[in-house]
């Protein structure tokens, strides 16, 4: 363990040439303290705007986590076949936002685009995830009657009731995530709370913008109360009745999107290909992959110390109550906060750089992460005579929580990947910016092509990380994708 | 009982703002839909294109919505997709629309876009001065333009930095970014997070009238040439949709719209008719900076 | 003259990768009553496994581990050994709706094995004791002429022990079965084959045994 954690230091070292670290003070205190008071002083929008935002999140989140949950269900039944592994590796390589830009195209700007959005990615989580439960779960039964748990029967009685409880808690905490996949689609023009919060950050009215923050954080801290699976059917039958999964289905948008629009400019045009890639490769991609990559490794290590610096302030092994409540709290709000924000408001303050993208990405990832491992430590009885303090943290907590540690922080360094695709707009030319400006400049054939490059490397990253896990022995949690 | 009924309503009210393709797909044929490229605060475009919706709706006769879009791409696929059938388009935006909606016409011009300009922004600590030529020293500090497909805040510009300063923005300057609209980028420069920035006159000059502006942190140091820019472009089969005639009685509102409340939505003195070809140069101008692919 | 059911000829028993025994040379015929003694890690459940393995199909397997599925009901494990006689469909069908015949079939099983109160009862909720009860109900279940198991019997009291054994003689053909209990050993098995040091020490019938030549097996050599 000491040794990959060495790698992935060293490995951060090697980036941290190639990343732009400069920090220009210039007069941010005057928007500082209209956030601050915009924070202090949420102002209410109007009743009918927020409880239009309010249900259209949970609507699009409901639907798009059960279809997730119905594909993903689907695929992990063959999730033993290399193919179904690739297909469900692929439907979550490719973030929530571009699978909607990417619908939005064929679809408008239609329920059904926001639903499939979620339900695609979210399903080749779920395959993954269920598929590594079945993989994982005990095999003593199977071997006992002397069936394979590929049968019908042997399925439904020796793998399903063993692992239908971790795959129920994994769901409901991936509902959670949904809540927020489902209010930043609202940055690209969905009703929900990201739409109105977006619109009003982007105009400094960051007292509207507070109001929204806080119904978002609300809504996902409240879940436990209202969400009971009991409820759930209920719900899903409400939001389906809210929000009908429906589009306008436009024949010939679809077949002049699928035989015009995605294929290279240069094949339309009887030009030649090779030039065409090559020039996307030295103009766009292999800058894009550059910096996606470094900015993901240095968010990874940043996210790495902010979360071994902030989780005992949240551990009951540490400080009094009274720092906890502060230190939780404010974890709710990091953990709450779109990324997206987060850099905007960063930009504001340091300037155009790679800071703001990387401390947007590690505020937020480290405060998940911290927040589990201090969970974690509540499962923990130290001796009674232990030592306090730092003498506490180094000897008796740090060891144990290590392992821990590293297993969910490689589990979110394949997200931190793909989330610094929405970071582009900071001027930060990852894939994801250019992936934006081949929408913007309406050429999807170029949008396709850095897309595959996305999708390749957050495979490839995905793989990596299985193999750095198998290799030390993390056993899956589920709660920490 | 309560409960159910309004439910029903925030249903029917969520469908109304969300399911544009939906209700094209329910209501009758003469639902007439539009939408205008968000390039300035968004919150207010609402209520500032609802009064154009309304004016439209008496003048021909059919319910007319207007459709708010996220961004300028969001407003040319929402016109792809015939969710839209009139748009208020930037030039380039415009060009893209025509280009992937076959048919599709420019038909009326605010009276300012015949001659539209950007201005050039720089935060006081630049101490870059106001001058008639192109400011040189702009080179090596950190700039913004507005949305990556807007004519004034991003094609034109990058068209005279090109040529004045003999390279590629992403080399010319420190650090390169995207506001994505306007009035960001005149936030952003007005808070020294980029030095320098582009953006659309009218905006600014709107701005500046409305006292919203802090003059000792940010001024205008360079007016570029002009060019045409915002248009009217409707869809192709109008009148085939809304019966005969339909496109020419929609031009003539455009070009008879005289309230001062309804032009100052745009902000513009008056509208002129308007054709595609007086959009050539800025498709061209598209081609040559790779923002746009050669026509095939 | 009787078949030869199972049969090891100079056969090395390994588990994995890990060789447990030297070459052993085995015959056991159907019909018979064979009880398998030896010192814990002799190999005794290694020499079951590779015997079940010989007939898969035809032998009730009663495991040590019990090798249940916690959250599923007494009925639905114990069901379970029956699952290659039925459809697909129908076994989907009797686990969301266990059928009135099914249950009525099981609930007569579990009478003698003291488990009659806990029919639907999850199996994660069961004793130790009640859980190795439904891995040997699960085996009854299976209704094949063999049975092979590895201490049925072994966590539960003399009496019960007695019992089951006896019900498992009645109901198997042939019965293997590796038992710590000498004493229980003598009583109902026909034949007994002791395990020492990688090695058959002992086999013979029951007949010309006395207990203390089978405690000799649990000494050092």
């Amino acid at each position: 363990m000491r040794q990959t954690s060495l790698v992935f230091v060293l490995l951060a070292l090697v980036c941290l040439p190639f990343a732009d670290l400069s920090i220009h003070a210039a007069d941010p205190w005057l928007e500082l303290q209209r956030l601050g008071i915009g924070l202090l002083s949420p102002d209410f929008p109007g009743w009918t705007s927020v409880r239009d935002a309010l249900f259209s999140t949970l609507a699009f989140a409901l639907q798009g986590v059960a279809l997730g949950v119905a594909l993903g269900f689907l695929l992990s039944l063959g999730y033993a076949s290399v193919v179904i592994r690739l297909i469900a590796s692929f439907l979550r390589s490719i973030h929530e936002l571009f699978w909607a830009l990417l619908l939005l195209q064929v679809l408008g700007l239609s329920p059904l685009t926001g639903i499939l959005a979620l339900a695609l990615p979210y399903g080749g989580t779920f395959a993954k995830i269920y598929g590594e439960l079945y993989e994982e779960s005990d095999k003593r039964p199977r071997e006992a009657l002397g069936i394979g748990g590929g049968t019908l029967s042997g399925f439904f009685y020796t793998v399903l009731p063993l692992t239908l409880k971790p795959m129920a808690q994994y769901t409901a905490y991936r509902l959670e995530c949904g809540i927020r996949s489902s209010a930043v689609l609202g940055f690209i023009g969905l009703p929900t709370l990201g739409y109105h919060l977006e619109t009003a950050v982007r105009q400094g009215d960051y007292a509207t913008g507070a109001f929204f923050f806080y119904t978002l954080v609300v809504l996902v801290a409240t879940m436990r109360f209202w969400l009971r699976p009991v409820l759930i059917p209920v719900y899903l039958g409400l939001a389906v009745y809210y929000l009908p999964p429906i589009a306008q289905p436009d024949g010939a948008l679809l077949t002049q999107f699928l035989t015009h629009d995605i294929v290279p400019a240069p094949l339309r045009g009887g030009g030649e290909l090779m030039p065409w890639l090559a020039a996307l490769w030295q103009g766009q991609m292999l800058p894009g992959l550059q910096n996606t990559v470094v900015l993901a490794v240095l968010a990874f290590a940043a996210t790495a110390l902010i979360t071994l610096f902030s989780f005992p302030f949240s551990s009951p092994l540490f400080g009094s109550p009274r720092t906890r409540t502060v230190a939780r709290a404010l974890m709710v709000l990091l953990r709450s906060a779109p990324e997206y924000l987060l850099a905007f408001l960063g930009l504001m303050v340091w300037g155009p750089s790679m800071v703001p993208g990387i401390l947007a990405l590690s505020l937020h990832n480290g405060a998940i992460i911290g927040t589990l491992v201090s969970r974690y430590t509540r499962t923990m009885t130290l001796r009674e005579d232990a030592v306090e303090g730092l003498n506490r943290y180094l000897y008796e907590v740090l060891p144990r929580i290590y392992r821990q540690f590293l297993a969910y922080s490689l589990y979110r360094f394949e997200i931190i990947l793909r989330e610094t695709a929405i970071l582009g707009v900071l001027g930060i030319p990852t894939l994801g910016f250019f992936i934006d400006s081949a929408f913007s400049e309406m050429r999807y054939d170029r949008a396709l092509v850095l897309l595959l490059v996305t999708a390749f490397l957050n495979i490839g990253v995905d793989t990596l990380a299985r193999r750095v896990r198998l290799h030390l022995h993390l056993r899956n949690q589920p709660e920490t994708l | 009982m309560l409960f159910s009924h309004a439910l029903r309503r925030f249903g029917q009210a969520l469908v109304t703002s969300l399911s544009f393709g939906l209700l094209a797909f329910q209501a009758t044929a003469a639902e007439f839909t539009f939408t205008a490229i968000p390039d300035q605060d968004e919150s207010s475009l609402q209520q500032r294109f609802g009064k154009v919706a309304q004016y439209l709706e008496k003048t021909l006769g059919l319910p007319v919505r207007y459709l708010p879009v996220k961004s300028y791409p969001a407003a040319v696929s929402a016109f792809r997709g015939d969710q839209i059938q009139l748009a208020w388009f930037g030039g380039l935006t415009g060009v893209q629309a025509r280009r992937l909606v076959p048919g599709s016409e420019a038909i009326a011009q605010g009276v300012e876009d015949q001659a539209f300009k950007s201005y050039f922004i720089a935060h006081r600590s630049t101490e870059l001065k106001p001058s008639d030529s192109f400011p040189e020293g702009i080179r090596g500090k950190r700039f913004t333009f507005g949305a990556k497909t807007s004519t004034s805040g991003r094609l034109m510009p990058e068209f005279y930095i090109r040529q004045h300063l003999g390279a590629a923005p992403e080399t010319a300057f420190s650090a390169l970014g995207f506001s994505g609209d306007h009035s960001r980028t005149l936030a952003l420069v007005e808070s020294g997070s980029y030095e320098v920035g582009a953006l659309n006159y009218a905006v600014w000059d709107d701005a500046l009238a409305k006292g919203q502006i802090d003059a000792t942190k940010v001024s205008v140091i360079w007016t570029s040439p002009t060019y045409p820019d915002y248009h009217w472009t409707v869809r192709g089969n109008l009148d085939e949709r809304f019966g005969a005639g339909f496109k020419e009685k929609l031009t003539k509102a455009f070009l008879d719209m005289k309230d001062p409340a309804l032009l100052q939505v745009f902000p513009r003195s008056g509208f002129i008719p308007a054709k595609n070809e007086d959009y050539t140069a800025i498709e061209e101008t598209a081609v040559a900076l790779d923002i746009m692919d050669k026509i095939e | 003259m009787s078949a030869a059911l199972f049969t090891l000829d100079q056969l090395a028993l390994a588990y994995g990768d890990h060789r447990v025994s030297q070459p052993l040379t085995l015959q056991i015929d159907a019909g018979e009553k064979v009880a398998i003694i030896g010192r814990s890690g002799v190999g005794k459940t290694t020499l079951l496994r590779t015997l079940r393995q010989q007939h898969a199909d035809r032998v009730a397997w009663c495991p040590q581990q019990p090798g249940l599925v916690p959250p599923l009901s007494v009925f639905h494990n114990v069901f379970m050994g029956r699952l290659s006689c039925f459809p697909g469909w129908f076994n989907v069908l009797n686990l969301l709706y266990p059928l009135k015949r099914m249950r009525e079939e099981i609930q007569a099983l579990l009478s003698p094995l003291s488990l009659s109160n806990s029919l639907m009862t999850p199996v994660e909720q069961l004793s130790g004791g009640q859980q190795s009860r439904v891995n040997l109900a699960r085996a009854l279940y299976q209704g094949r002429q063999v049975f092979i198991g590895d201490e049925p019997v072994a966590s539960v009291d003399e009496v019960m022990a007695k019992n089951l054994l006896r019900e498992i003689c009645q109901r198997h053909e042939t019965v293997i079965v590796a038992l710590h209990d000498v004493e229980l050993a003598m009583q109902f098995c026909h034949r007994i084959v002791g395990l020492q040091d990688g090695k058959i020490a002992l086999d013979a019938p029951t007949h010309t045994l006395d207990a203390g030549q089978l405690i000799r097996l649990y000494q050092d050599a």
